[in-house]
């Protein structure tokens, strides 16, 4: 290789692995939104690039939980019905009234909260992996929502969101979905937590190498219990945002989230075994997802098809930028 | 004809070089002595020639032919056999299981786990082995008798040339003769063997020849009855004895710093003892007595089930390893790469990791604080490190260990716990490490150094407690303490099996 | 080795007594047999509440329609407990299932030797599948939970491509062999001692062996010789054909085929094989477990139906059922090692 090459790649290879794996993503974001525009050019308006995103941040929000989560090492499973939960209480417990959405979003949030308290606490007092644990959670959160509404039979199961909820998805500022700006906020808050906060490199330190963060003082418990209780917490801001969005709760409204929210993280180079990646690779891999399902369907591939080709995909990502180093 | 030989090898990791055009010669029926400093290059060495490290130069030459050994399962191909520092055992597998691994005895083509059990029985009983149980889980044993099962299983397979490196660790007396008694009938049957060790007397009386290592290289290699002690230190360090290790400063007054009250728990039994202001207290013993407990269970990691700890004459009750910090202590633990460091993170999060709290202002980092202060420790310890957001687990050996002290510097520890501070470590780190335990305890600040080189403990500390079964059983003042005192009285233990020695 | 002992006193004090081996048996399969006490525990509360509800015993009707449910789950199961053993996981269970039992009931036809070859197809199938699995986990170096997503992923696509419909018929005569009776005895009483049978042969293969001990410590397994990226590469595709299998059977029970059906055997196998005690750190535990696990987890759906639960709160239960199982395999963990 001539030295004019070598130091024209020299950037790249000063990228650490998941830096890499975010950067590709954002590329492929990019070539996939021109890859739609050739095939249909209002694919590329903004008009519904808002709207891809929109969606994306669906995922996003739910993938952020999901981001704290891996990066120590664990995964919550639970997501799915968290979020079908979170969004039948709001609708059922406002009634579509916005006199009531003052108290209510607060209190589905904390519920969901409280629920991933429950998950972290489970995991570090009872030592039940993280698997075992998440999955029973979303059981018993299935049952209870089956069970409670009567299998979605019951009398407030229709009601939708509360108005001002609704707006504030799907309401327009600037000519951006407001939506939008509600990812926004939660990227630049994850981003601070993650890179200037204590509790950021301590999670960092904990996904590592949790015997040797306890030895350097962390509180291994409560960082655990902190990150799974924002798995919930993120989960239940998915659940209003979606049912704002769709102006109802449905059942199995959360299932494709799952798949979709570990997808996100890993495609954003986030290592599945925890300690190192951020949650701006993972809002690449959430549009990154959205934009490919949606690429394929403008060129009429089935579900099928889809489903195949992010299987696909996510292999790809994986092949270049997620193994393991060699051993010496 | 040598049975092995390593020509011009040369290896480096991280920008450190372990070996440095070494070479390395055994013969069939000999028994050879690897000696050196931690950070000398014995360790990579065996490695190298056990198809676990590939050289980054040289040649390997096994009975007379050149060989390339890709990994361990070519060596054994070749008939080398190695009992590694790193057990090789299946924690939760039995030692029958263990000790058969890949030959198991076959009914009908199926492993026979019956005949299994009672192979393995023979293997030890063979080896003059009784009291350990083939049916027992191995993550059941004592340190002492895992390393046993690791020697029989290798030792079994009949190699042609055996390694060892620094098999006699964690064995009693009666122990390391039974493994002597081994070695000699090997070495009757014409087996080429070496080992590793740190005891003057062990490999005066067993080893044919002695092979120095000095900085990455092979310095020589003398008879054993031609070799004297003195010599021997000499040609391992490049200087004289006295001029080795930095004399103790002797403690001008005896303030207690850290007082502990018959302490019981994890593997310790009535504990007592006082560590002094400034004082560098040596816990010695053979590995696995309890000296890994006792200072987990004063950093809060174990939980003591009776007993007292004072710090400075105020009783404390420390439950996990925040406490502690905050009671002023710091733990080196034994593993810096899987309990230490956090590899793939740079050494700016290292080194601040425990005293995040101090530097950060409602939960946000101060990073300018962050970085002088880092600044500083880089400069006092001289780290080598091109930029501190350089991942860790890129740094050379001593300057990752320099990294994990600093961290504990920065937190302004009084009590500092160390195990085993110069494993793996490259001679010239070792000795500013030396340096500083001195500067540190001229400070008024506490040590307890437990160390695998008893040679290290005697020069370094002001007092040994000898470690055996989890009580203190001998403690051994300076000044001029004698290495050969420390071992005397650490084996002299009740072997933890029955062994038969081999006549 | 004193000269007054006999060769014979060498050999009666090598074989262990009866009562050691027992003694060390207990003692390492803990988790083994409190799983198994679980699963008794279920069968009387399930004989308690049966007898209530119905006044009688159970007879072979119950017995062959509780294993014919368990079946499914019984066989993904032992391919989990296959990968689990190496301390991975195979999230794409639920997509063999789906292929297979799709693939099976859109070609399968009413006679022998289609239905034995089919039946050959499917199972290459899903080892093939696995196969891929071992591939990308052993030589791509990839986790194996984030390889085994996107698998499954890719099998979910293509069941739906092979049957996007829900259809296709598997012949009567299939599912008479596979979930009916052969003679008095349920087929899939037969079915399932033959699986216990093949464990007790597999246990005895360097295969398992090796499982284990990349399952206890990887780098130490390779340092001991054993055959580790051969041995893990045939986990995920043995795992694969328990797949393919249980595809099979599920097509057989429902006699027809459906590409989404099988999804939720992904999360179900990994309940049996934590209820039936093996850890997911990898390196312990039996597929014999795992079967019990499967068990119990039917018994618990009969036991909530005749107990006159509100089937809507199953899922309530189960994931209740699973957290408290683990949460009980810890004290009683913890209460053991505070008597050492």
């Amino acid at each position: 290789m001539s030295t004019e090459q070598r130091t024209f790649l020299q950037p790249w290879h000063r990228l650490s692995h998941s830096q890499r794996g975010t950067l590709l993503a954002y590329i492929a974001v990019f070539v996939l939104f021109i890859v739609g525009g050739i095939y249909r050019p209002s694919f590329v308006y903004p008009n519904n690039i808002g709207q891809l995103l929109l969606l994306a941040s669906f995922v996003g929000i739910v993938a952020a939980g999901q981001t704290f989560v891996i990066l120590i090492g664990g995964i919550d499973l639970s997501v799915p019905w968290v979020l079908n939960a979170m969004a039948v209480l709001l609708t059922t417990t406002s009634l579509g009234m916005d006199s009531r959405a003052w108290w209510v979003v607060p209190l589905v949030l904390l519920v969901g909260l409280a629920i991933g308290i429950v998950n972290g606490l489970g995991i570090v007092l009872f030592e039940i992996p993280p698997v075992v644990m998440t999955l029973g959670m979303n059981g018993v959160m299935q049952g209870l929502v089956l069970g409670l509404t009567g299998g979605f039979t019951c009398s407030a199961c229709n009601s939708v969101a509360p108005p001002s909820v609704q707006t504030v998805i799907t309401g327009q500022l600037l000519g951006i979905p407001a939506g939008l700006l509600v990812w926004l906020l939660i990227a630049v808050l994850a981003g601070l937590v993650l890179g200037f906060t204590t509790l950021g490199r301590r999670i960092y330190a904990l996904g590592n190498n949790a015997v040797a963060a306890y030895l350097a003082g962390v509180n291994v418990r409560l960082v655990t219990v902190i990150v799974y209780a924002l798995g919930g917490l993120f989960a239940s801001i998915a659940g209003i945002a979606l049912t704002a969005f769709g102006q109802q709760a449905t059942l199995g409204m959360g299932d494709p989230y799952l798949f979709d929210s570990i997808a996100a993280v890993v495609i954003g180079g986030t290592s599945i075994l925890g300690g190192r990646g951020n949650y701006w690779g993972t809002i690449a891999g959430a549009i990154f997802l959205v934009v490919l399902r949606a690429v394929l369907q403008e060129y009429n591939i089935s579900e099928a098809g889809r489903s195949i080709a992010t299987g696909v995909v996510i292999l790809v990502a994986l092949l270049l930028y997620g193994r393991e180093a060699r051993e010496v | 004809m040598a049975s092995i030989e390593g020509r011009d090898i040369s290896k480096s990791f991280g920008g450190v070089r372990a070996l440095r055009n070494a070479s390395f010669s055994a013969e069939p029926g000999e028994v050879q002595a690897l000696v050196g400093e931690n950070g000398a290059g014995k360790s990579t060495m065996i490695k190298i020639l056990s198809g676990l490290f590939r050289p980054d130069a040289g040649q390997t030459w096994v009975q007379g032919r050149e060989v390339v050994l890709g990994d361990p399962q070519d060596a054994m191909r070749l008939g080398i056999g190695t009992v590694f520092q790193e057990l090789t055992l299946l924690p939760y597998m039995t030692v029958a299981e263990n000790l058969l691994m890949g030959r198991e005895p076959r009914t009908l083509g199926f492993i026979d786990r019956a005949a299994t059990a009672s192979a393995a029985w023979k293997l030890l009983h063979e080896a003059g082995i009784s009291g350990i149980e083939p049916l027992e889980l191995v993550a059941n044993l004592s340190l002492g008798q895992r390393q046993i099962v690791e020697v029989v299983k290798v030792i079994s397979r009949h190699p042609k040339i055996l390694f060892m490196d620094e098999p006699t660790s964690a064995l009693a007396e009666r122990e390391v003769e039974w493994l002597f008694g081994v070695i000699r009938k090997l070495r009757e049957q014409g087996t080429c063997i070496v080992f590793t060790s740190h005891r003057w007397n062990e490999i005066k009386g067993i080893a044919d020849r002695i092979m120095i290592f000095r900085n990455g290289e092979n310095v020589g290699t003398y008879e054993a009855t031609a070799l004297s002690e003195q010599d021997a230190v000499e040609h391992m360090t490049g200087r004289k004895l006295d001029m080795l290790y930095p004399e103790p400063v002797t403690l001008p007054e005896k303030t207690p710093m850290l007082q502990v009250s018959n302490l019981s728990g994890a593997g310790l039994h009535e504990v007592s003892f006082s560590a002094y202001k400034g004082e560098v207290l040596g816990i010695g013993g053979l590995a696995g007595q309890g000296q890994r407990e006792l200072l987990l269970t004063l950093f809060g990691v174990n939980r003591a089930r009776s007993g007292t700890i004072e710090i400075e004459g105020k009783s404390v009750r420390i439950g996990n390893p925040r406490e502690a910090i905050r009671r002023g202590m710091a733990l080196l633990p034994e593993d810096r790469k899987t309990e230490g460091l956090l590899l793939p993170l740079p050494v700016r999060q290292n080194l601040t990791l425990p005293i995040l709290g101090q530097l950060s202002r409602s939960g946000f980092i101060r990073r300018d604080c962050e970085a002088s202060l880092i600044r500083t420790m880089i400069d006092r310890l001289t780290i080598r490190t091109p930029s501190i957001d350089q991942p860790v687990g890129a740094l050379s050996g001593g300057n990752q260990q320099k990294v994990l002290i600093g961290r504990w510097l920065l937190t302004q520890a009084r009590i500092l716990l160390l195990y085993d501070v110069t494993r793996g470590v490259d001679v010239a780190t070792k000795h500013e490490i030396y340096e500083l335990i001195k500067h540190l305890s001229q400070e008024g600040r506490t040590i307890l150094l437990y160390s695998t080189d008893t040679e290290e403990m005697a020069h370094v500390c002001h007092r040994v407690l000898v470690m055996r079964e989890g009580r203190i059983v001998e403690e051994i003042a300076g000044p001029n303490i004698a290495p050969e005192a420390i071992v005397a009285a650490a084996i002299h233990v009740a072997a933890q099996v029955n062994v038969e020695v081999p006549r | 080795m004193s000269t007054t002992e006999t060769k014979s006193d060498v050999e009666r004090a090598q074989r262990t007594p009866a009562d050691l081996r027992l003694h060390y048996y207990g003692a390492q399969n803990v988790p083994l047999l409190l799983s198994i006490g679980i699963l008794v525990a279920m069968i009387m509360l399930y004989l308690i509440l049966f007898v209530l509800a119905q006044r009688r015993l159970p007879g072979s009707f119950e017995l062959s329609t509780t294993l014919n449910n368990t079946m499914s789950v019984g066989l993904a199961a032992v391919g989990q407990t296959l990968v689990v053993l190496t301390g991975g996981i195979d999230l794409s269970v639920g997509g063999i299932v789906d292929v297979t039992n799709s693939v099976a009931a859109q070609t399968m036809h009413d006679n022998p030797g289609s239905m034995l070859g089919i039946t050959l197809l499917v199972l290459a199938i899903g080892a093939g599948a696995g196969l891929i699995n071992g591939l990308l986990v052993t030589y791509g170096r990839l986790q194996p939970i984030i390889v085994t997503i996107a698998t499954l992923a890719i099998w979910q696509g293509v069941a739906l491509l092979v049957l996007p419909q829900q259809g296709g018929a598997i012949p009567p005569g299939f599912t008479n062999l596979l979930a009916g009776n052969i003679g008095i005895v349920p087929s899939s009483l037969v079915i399932f001692i033959l699986l216990i049978l093949l464990w007790q042969v597999l246990r005895r293969t360097r295969f398992l062996v090796t499982l284990y001990a990349i399952g206890n410590d990887e780098r130490a397994a390779r340092a001991n010789g054993v055959p580790v990226n051969l041995a893990k590469i045939g986990a995920y595709t043995v795992g694969g054909l328990f797949s393919g299998a249980a595809g099979l059977y599920l097509a057989a029970v429902a006699t027809s085929g459906d590409a989404t059906s099988g999804t939720p055997l992904t999360l179900t196998s990994i309940a049996a094989v934590v209820l039936g005690g093996v850890s997911l750190f990898g390196g312990r535990g039996s597929a014999v477990g795992s079967l019990v696990g499967a068990c119990i987890l039917t018994l618990l759906l009969n036991v909530l139906f005749f107990a006159g639960i509100n089937p809507q709160l199953q899922e309530f239960f189960q994931g209740l059922f699973l957290i408290l199982a683990v949460v009980a395999s810890t004290l009683v963990r913890r209460f053991l090692q505070s008597e050492r």
